[in-house]
C-alpha cells in the first residue's frame, strides 16, 4: 500500500493546510475549501446521492473556475477521460480504472469519491489475502457467541456501508484478489442488494451507490477478472503522462522531495539530466523516438514515471555517498541499466540497439550518458 | 435570411443536417431557380449528376490540360446539401445552376498561389512541406477551431455536430449558419484565403445579379453556399465587373465527373467539411430522412458490435445498451441533445472495447468510413489520369506502342550525350520511371523482362502491350489520384499500410526508388525502419539492408539522392550485428540461411565501411567465431570471414583448428566447423600449411566410428571445391601422411565403386541427431 501510493503521480500540493499530526489527510479534508465553493456555486442538477453536479465534479478534477475561485487541476491532461468516468457514475454503473503502475489511478478514484460524496475513505484494499468477508460483512465473534446474530454484532464492510448510505466505495487493486473474492462482487453489482441470511434479511443499495475499482494492467493474467464481472464495470484506461514537459515536471518535483526526505547528500540532478532520463524512458516505453521517426524495440520492464524517479534518486545517492556530490552520467547509467535490462538476454540487446542507433547520434550533450551506458552494458 | 428578396441558405459541405433542412426549405419556398456554390462551368455536368445511373459519392473534377497539372476536386455525397439541391431541382423542374468561379480561373488562382508559395519558401529558405497539388477550396481549420474552443468543445466537428446536425427545429439551421458565417467573418484569417474568398464572393454576386437580370423574381431564387459566404451575397455589396474578371489569370481546363469513394472522402484532410466519417453521416442522413434520428446511437453501437462479432470477438447486447446510456450522459454533460460521433466513439471504446481503443479501432473505422464507392453511367467519365497518361505517352514517344500487339523495348537508362535537350537525354530513364509507375498502379501496359546481370543497373527490357483491361485499370486509378504520379504515390501509401513484413517494405522502398517518388520512398523507409525495429529476424534484416544498399547504387543512374537511406542501413546493420549471436544458436538447416545473411552484412560493412559500425561487426564475428555453444558451421563461417579480412593470424587459425578438431570433440561438430570455415576464400586456405597439418593430425586421431561420422561432413565440406583445388588438398595432406601424392590423386580421380557409393549413402542417411 505504501509503495503503491508513492508510485502515484500526484500533481501540485494541496492549497489547504494539513491538519497537524496526520501524515496524510484524506483529500476531502485537504481540498475542503474548493469543494465547498464548488457546491455553493453549482447551478446544475445533482444526481441522487451526489453532493454536486457532474459538471462541478469535472471542474474539481480537471481544474477551472468556481465563482471567483480558481480550482486547481487534480488530474492533468485527459479531460475527456474524466468526463467518461463521471458519466459512468451518473449512469449507476461501476467504474474500473485501469493503467500501468504510476498512472494516478488511486489518486483519481480518491478525488472522484471526495467530490461526489465528500468521503473517500470507504476503501477495500485488494490483496492476495483479501477475503469475501472484507467485501460483505463479518461478525464481532464475542457478541455473536454471547447473543447470537444481531445487527449490533455485525461488522459491515466499506462496501456494505456504501450501499446503505448510497455513496461510493473504492476497491483498490481489484485484480490482486483471488477470483472467488472478485466474484462476490458480481451479485452486489447486478442485484444492487446484499443478503444477510443470518438475520433473515436483505439490504438494498440506496440510490447513488457505486464502486470505483482500480487495477494494474501489469497484473494482467495474475487474477484476471471474469467476463461476468468485467461486464458490470465501465473500463477507463489511464495513459501515462501525455507530454515530455508534464512528465519532466512530475519527475523533477518528486526527485527533489525524495532527496530532502531521504537526506541524500547530493545536489538534485541538473534539469538536463532529468530531461534526458525522462526522454529515454518515454522513448523506450512508447517504442519510438520522441520525433516519431524511429521505431524501437520495447524492453520487458515497466519503465513507469516512478522508475524514472528512482533512477534519478539512486543517482543522487551514489553521487552523495561515493562520488563528488554532483550527479554524473556514471551515477545515472548504473540505475538505467538496472531499470531497462530486466531480462538479461533480450533486454541487453534492446538497450544496446537503442544506445547505438539513437543515443549515439544525439550529439555532444548526450555523449557522456551514452559512453557511461555503453560501458555498463558491455 | 433573404437579401433583397432572394433566399440565401448557408450550409456546411457534406452536412446531412444541412441537406435535410435545405430540402424542407426548398419544399416551403418552391423556388424556380436554385443557385449552388460550385464551378460555374460545371453546369453542363448537372444532368449527368442527377441521372438515374449516377450513385454518389461522385466528384466533379477540374484539371488543366497542360503541364504542370493542377486539379480541383469537388466531392458530393448523397447527404451533401448541394447534391440534394440538385436532386430537388430536377424533381421539381426548377433550374439549377452553379455560381462559383469557373474552373479555369480557379486553377489559375492555384498557379498564382503556388508561385507565391515557392517564392516565399525560397525567401525563407526553410524546409517547409511543399503543397500538395490536390488543392482545397477551404481555408485551414484554425479559425474554426477557435470558434469551437469558445463554445467549450474540443474540436470543430463536435461543435458543429452538436449545434447544427442534431437541431431539427424548423429554420434553425439556416439562422444558425448565417450567424456562424458572420462570426467567422469577424475572425482574423490567413490573408490569402481571405483575399481568395473575396474574389469568389464578388463573382457569385455577379452571377446572382445575372440571374436576376434575366427576369427571375428574387423571391423565386434560393442560393446554396457555404455558411462563410452566406452573409455577403446580397445586392448591397458590389458585384465583380467585366474589367475585374478579365484581370484574373486563367488556365485552360477540362471538367469531368469521376466516381469517388468514402475512403477517399475521409482521407482528405484540410477540407473544412464533416467528412471524416462519411458512412456515419450517411447514417445520420438516412435516420433523419426517416424521422428516426433518436435511433442513431443504438444503430451505431449495434453495428460496431456486429462488426466485432463478425471478426470473432463476442460482445453482448447489454454492452450496447450501457454504451447508449453512457453516450447520452456524455452528451448531456456538454449540453447536447443527442450524442455526437465523439461521444459514440468514446462509449464504444469504454463499453465495447473494455477501455481499450485498439479492440474496436477496426470496427469503428468500418462503421465511420465504410467502403462505398460511387458509380457513374458509361461514357460520362473522361478522367484527368487518362489525359495525363496520353500526354506522357506522347512526351515519351511511346504512342506507337499503344496497340494490342506486344513489342519488346530495351531501355538504356544512362544519359544520352549525343542529343541536345535534357528531355531527350533522359528519354529512356523517364520511360522506365513511367513504366514502373504503371506497374505499381496495376495498369497492365508494360511488363518487365529480366535483363542480363551485368547491365542490371542501367539496362531494362520491357514487353509493351496495350489492352482494354489496362484502360479500365487506368480509369479506376483516378480514385487514387488525379495524375499517374499522384495515383502511384497514393498506391504506395496503401501498400505501405498493408505491409507487414520487412521484405515487403524493402521491396516498396526499391519500387518507390524505381518510380522516382522521393516522398513515397521516404515513407517506405520509415515503415521499413518501424518493422525492422520490432524484429530480430537476422535473415530479414540482413536482406533488407543489402536491398537498400543495392538501391543506393541506383542513385547515380536514376538521378535521385540516396542519402536518406544511408542512416537506415547503419541502423539495420547494428541490429543485424546484435542479433547475430542469438540467431546463431540454430540447427544446420537454419544455418544455411544465416550464412547468406552473414555474407550480406559483411558485404555492407565493406561497401559502407566509412559509415557503418565496422568495429561492432568484427567484435560480434569474433564472439561467434570463438563460441562453442553456437552452430559450429556458423562459427566456422565467422572464422572464415575474419580470415578473409586479414583479422586472424595463421598461428591463431592453427590454434583454433587444433582446438576445434581435437580428439574427443564429437566428429559432427568438428567437421561441421571445418565445413563452415571452408565455405569462403578457399585459395587462401589452401596456402596455409598449418591448417592442413592440423587437419591431417585430426583425421588420423579419429577411431573408426568417429571417422565414419566425420567423413560425411568432410566430404560435404570438400564437395564444393574445384578439381584442381581438390588435387592441391591431396598434395597437402599426402605430404603430411607420407603417401605418394600422385597415387592419391589418381585414386581420387577414379569414379566411386558401387560398394563405396552404397557405404556413403548409408552414412548420409545415418541419423547423427541421436548421438
Amino acid at each position: 500500500m505504501a509503495k503503491k501510493k508513492s508510485d502515484d503521480v500526484e500533481p501540485t500540493a494541496p492549497a489547504a493546510a494539513n491538519p497537524r499530526g496526520i501524515l496524510r489527510a484524506p483529500v476531502e479534508v485537504l481540498y475542503a475549501e474548493e469543494l465547498e465553493q464548488l457546491i455553493k456555486t453549482d447551478t446544475h442538477a445533482r444526481p441522487p446521492g451526489w453532493r454536486m453536479s457532474p459538471r462541478a465534479v469535472a471542474t474539481y478534477i480537471s481544474g477551472g473556475k468556481a465563482g471567483t475561485m480558481t480550482i486547481t487541476p487534480k488530474y492533468i491532461g485527459f479531460r475527456r477521460l474524466v468526463e467518461i468516468a463521471i458519466s459512468t457514475l451518473v449512469t449507476d454503473r461501476s467504474l474500473l480504472l485501469l493503467g500501468e503502475p504510476g498512472t494516478a489511478k488511486s489518486w483519481l478514484s480518491e478525488h472522484l469519491a471526495a467530490a461526489i460524496n465528500g468521503d473517500s475513505t470507504k476503501v477495500v484494499q485488494g490483496t492476495a489475502g483479501t477475503t469475501e468477508e472484507q467485501i460483505r460483512y463479518t461478525w464481532n465473534y464475542a457478541m455473536l457467541i454471547a447473543h447470537g446474530p444481531s445487527p449490533e454484532a455485525m461488522i459491515k464492510s466499506p462496501i456494505f456501508r456504501a450501499m446503505e448510505s448510497g455513496s461510493l466505495a473504492r476497491f483498490e487493486e481489484i485484480t490482486r484478489c483471488a477470483a472467488e473474492v472478485q466474484d462476490a462482487l458480481i451479485s452486489l453489482l447486478s442485484e444492487k442488494r446484499i443478503s444477510v441470511p443470518e438475520l433473515l434479511t436483505e439490504v438494498p443499495a440506496a440510490k447513488g451507490f457505486s464502486i470505483i475499482a482500480t487495477a494494474n494492467t501489469r497484473d494482467r493474467g495474475v487474477n484476471d477478472m471474469s467476463a461476468a464481472l468485467k461486464r458490470r464495470f465501465n473500463m477507463v484506461i489511464l495513459p501515462t503522462p501525455a507530454t515530455l514537459e508534464t512528465e519532466v515536471d512530475i519527475v523533477r518535483k518528486r526527485v527533489q522531495e525524495l532527496g530532502t526526505n531521504l537526506e541524500l547528500k547530493a545536489a538534485p540532478p541538473a534539469e538536463e539530466a532529468v530531461t534526458q532520463i525522462v526522454t529515454i524512458f518515454r522513448e523506450l516505453r512508447a517504442g519510438q523516438t520522441l520525433d516519431g521517426k524511429n521505431k524501437l524495440k520495447v524492453p520487458s520492464g515497466v519503465l513507469s514515471t516512478a522508475e524514472a524517479i528512482s533512477v534519478l534518486a539512486n543517482g543522487m545517492a551514489l553521487a552523495g555517498h561515493f562520488g563528488t556530490g554532483e550527479v554524473t552520467a556514471h551515477d545515472l547509467a548504473a540505475g538505467l541499466q538496472g531499470a531497462v535490462v530486466k531480462d538479461e538476454e533480450k533486454d541487453k540487446v534492446v538497450w544496446q540497439e537503442y544506445l547505438s542507433n539513437v543515443l549515439k547520434k544525439r550529439g555532444a550533450d548526450w555523449r557522456p550518458l551514452f559512453t557511461a551506458c555503453s560501458e555498463h552494458n558491455s | 435570411m433573404s437579401a433583397a428578396g432572394i433566399h440565401i441558405f448557408g450550409v456546411r459541405h457534406l452536412s446531412p443536417g444541412g441537406a435535410w433542412h435545405l430540402r424542407a426549405t426548398l419544399d416551403a419556398i418552391r423556388p424556380k431557380v436554385v443557385l449552388i456554390e460550385g464551378l460555374t462551368d460545371a453546369d453542363v455536368l448537372i444532368p449527368d449528376l442527377t441521372r438515374s445511373g449516377t450513385k454518389p459519392p461522385v466528384a466533379i473534377l477540374a484539371y488543366t490540360d497542360a503541364v504542370p497539372v493542377r486539379t480541383l476536386i469537388y466531392p458530393l455525397a448523397t447527404y451533401s446539401p448541394e447534391y440534394q439541391a440538385l436532386v430537388w431541382a430536377k424533381q421539381n423542374r426548377a433550374r439549377a445552376e452553379f455560381i462559383d468561379l469557373p474552373s479555369d480561373i480557379f486553377l489559375g488562382l492555384q498557379d498564382v498561389e503556388l508561385e507565391r508559395f515557392i517564392r516565399e519558401r525560397e525567401k525563407a529558405a526553410t524546409t517547409a512541406e511543399p503543397p500538395t497539388p490536390a488543392w482545397r477550396p477551404e481555408p485551414e481549420r484554425s479559425i474554426y477551431e477557435r470558434i469551437a474552443e469558445r463554445c467549450g468543445e474540443s474540436d470543430y466537428d463536435s461543435y458543429w455536430e452538436r449545434r447544427f446536425e442534431h437541431n431539427q427545429s424548423p429554420d434553425s439551421y439556416r439562422a444558425a449558419a448565417y450567424a456562424l458565417g458572420e462570426a467567422l467573418r469577424d475572425e482574423t484569417d490567413t490573408p490569402v484565403w481571405r483575399a481568395e474568398n473575396l474574389v469568389r464572393e464578388a463573382f457569385m454576386r455577379r452571377r446572382i445579379r445575372e440571374v436576376l437580370d434575366g427576369g427571375v423574381k428574387p423571391e423565386h431564387v434560393v442560393v446554396v453556399v457555404g455558411a462563410f459566404h452566406a452573409p455577403v451575397l446580397g445586392p448591397e455589396l458590389p458585384a465583380m465587373t467585366d474589367a475585374e474578371l478579365a484581370t484574373l489569370r486563367r488556365r485552360s481546363s477540362k471538367l469531368t465527373l469521376m466516381p469517388y469513394s468514402y475512403f477517399k472522402l475521409s482521407s482528405q484532410s484540410g477540407y473544412g467539411a464533416g467528412n471524416r466519417a462519411p458512412a456515419y453521416f450517411e447514417q445520420v442522413w438516412e435516420q433523419m430522412s426517416a424521422g428516426k434520428l433518436d435511433e442513431l446511437p443504438h444503430r451505431y453501437l449495434s453495428e460496431v458490435v456486429r462488426q466485432l462479432r463478425a471478426a470473432g470477438t463476442h460482445r453482448s447486447t447489454a454492452e450496447v445498451i450501457e454504451g447508449v446510456r453512457l453516450a447520452r450522459t456524455l452528451a448531456a454533460l456538454n449540453d447536447g441533445a443527442a450524442p455526437t460521433l465523439a461521444d459514440l466513439q468514446d462509449a464504444a471504446v469504454t463499453l465495447v472495447g473494455h477501455g481499450d481503443r485498439s479492440t474496436v479501432a477496426l470496427a469503428l473505422q468500418h462503421v465511420n468510413v465504410g467502403t462505398a464507392i460511387g458509380t457513374l453511367p458509361k461514357g460520362v467519365v473522361r478522367t484527368s489520369i487518362q489525359e495525363d497518361f496520353d500526354r506522357l505517352m506522347s512526351r515519351l514517344k511511346l504512342e506507337k506502342y499503344q496497340k494490342t500487339v506486344a513489342e519488346e523495348l530495351t531501355l538504356d537508362l544512362r544519359e544520352n550525350r549525343h542529343v541536345k535537350t535534357q528531355e531527350a537525354a533522359f528519354l529512356d530513364l523517364n520511360r522506365s520511371t513511367f513504366f514502373h509507375r504503371l506497374r505499381v498502379l496495376g495498369v497492365d501496359f508494360a511488363k518487365p523482362l529480366s535483363s542480363g546481370q551485368q547491365a542490371a543497373t542501367w539496362a531494362e527490357r520491357w514487353k509493351v502491350q496495350w489492352s482494354p483491361e489496362g484502360e479500365i485499370a487506368l480509369v479506376e486509378a483516378v480514385l487514387l489520384g488525379e495524375t499517374v504520379e499522384l495515383a502511384t504515390a497514393f498506391r504506395f501509401k496503401q501498400l505501405l499500410e498493408a505491409a507487414t513484413g520487412i521484405d515487403a517494405a524493402s521491396d516498396i522502398v526499391r519500387d518507390a526508388c524505381l518510380c522516382e517518388l522521393a516522398k513515397s520512398m521516404d515513407m517506405a523507409r520509415a515503415k521499413l525502419q518501424e518493422l525492422a525495429a520490432q524484429s530480430s529476424d537476422l535473415k530479414a534484416i540482413a536482406h533488407a539492408a543489402s536491398r537498400l544498399s543495392l538501391v543506393t547504387r541506383y542513385g547515380d543512374v536514376r538521378k535521385f539522392d540516396p542519402s536518406p537511406l544511408l542512416p537506415l542501413i547503419d541502423e539495420l546493420f547494428v541490429q543485424g550485428a546484435l542479433a547475430l549471436h542469438a540467431a546463431a544458436a540454430c540447427d544446420n538447416q537454419a544455418a544455411k540461411v544465416l550464412v547468406v545473411a552473414i555474407d550480406e552484412l559483411n558485404r555492407i560493412s565493406l561497401e559502407h565501411h566509412e559509415r557503418v559500425d565496422g568495429e561492432l561487426w568484427i567484435e560480434r564475428l569474433r564472439k561467434l567465431s570463438d563460441a562453442d555453444d553456437r552452430n559450429p558451421l556458423l562459427s566456422g563461417y565467422a572464422c572464415a570471414v575474419l580470415l578473409e579480412r586479414g583479422l586472424m593470424a595463421t598461428e591463431d587459425l592453427a590454434r583454433e583448428v587444433s582446438r576445434r578438431l581435437s580428439p574427443g570433440i564429437p566428429a559432427d561438430l568438428g567437421a561441421g566447423w571445418f565445413e563452415g570455415l571452408s565455405m569462403r576464400n578457399r585459395g587462401a586456405l589452401l596456402a596455409r600449411q598449418p591448417l592442413w597439418q592440423e587437419l591431417a593430425g585430426y583425421v588420423q586421431s579419429l577411431d573408426d566410428d568417429q571417422f565414419k561420422r566425420a567423413i560425411v561432413f568432410l566430404r560435404r565440406a570438400f564437395g564444393g571445391f574445384a578439381p584442381h583445388q581438390k588435387r592441391q588438398i591431396c598434395e597437402n595432406l599426402a605430404e603430411h601422411w607420407g603417401v605418394d601424392a600422385d597415387a592419391a590423386k589418381e585414386a581420387l580421380a577414379n569414379p566411386l565403386t558401387e560398394v563405396e557409393e552404397q557405404t556413403l549413402t548409408d552414412l548420409n542417411e545415418f541419423n547423427f541427431d541421436d548421438i
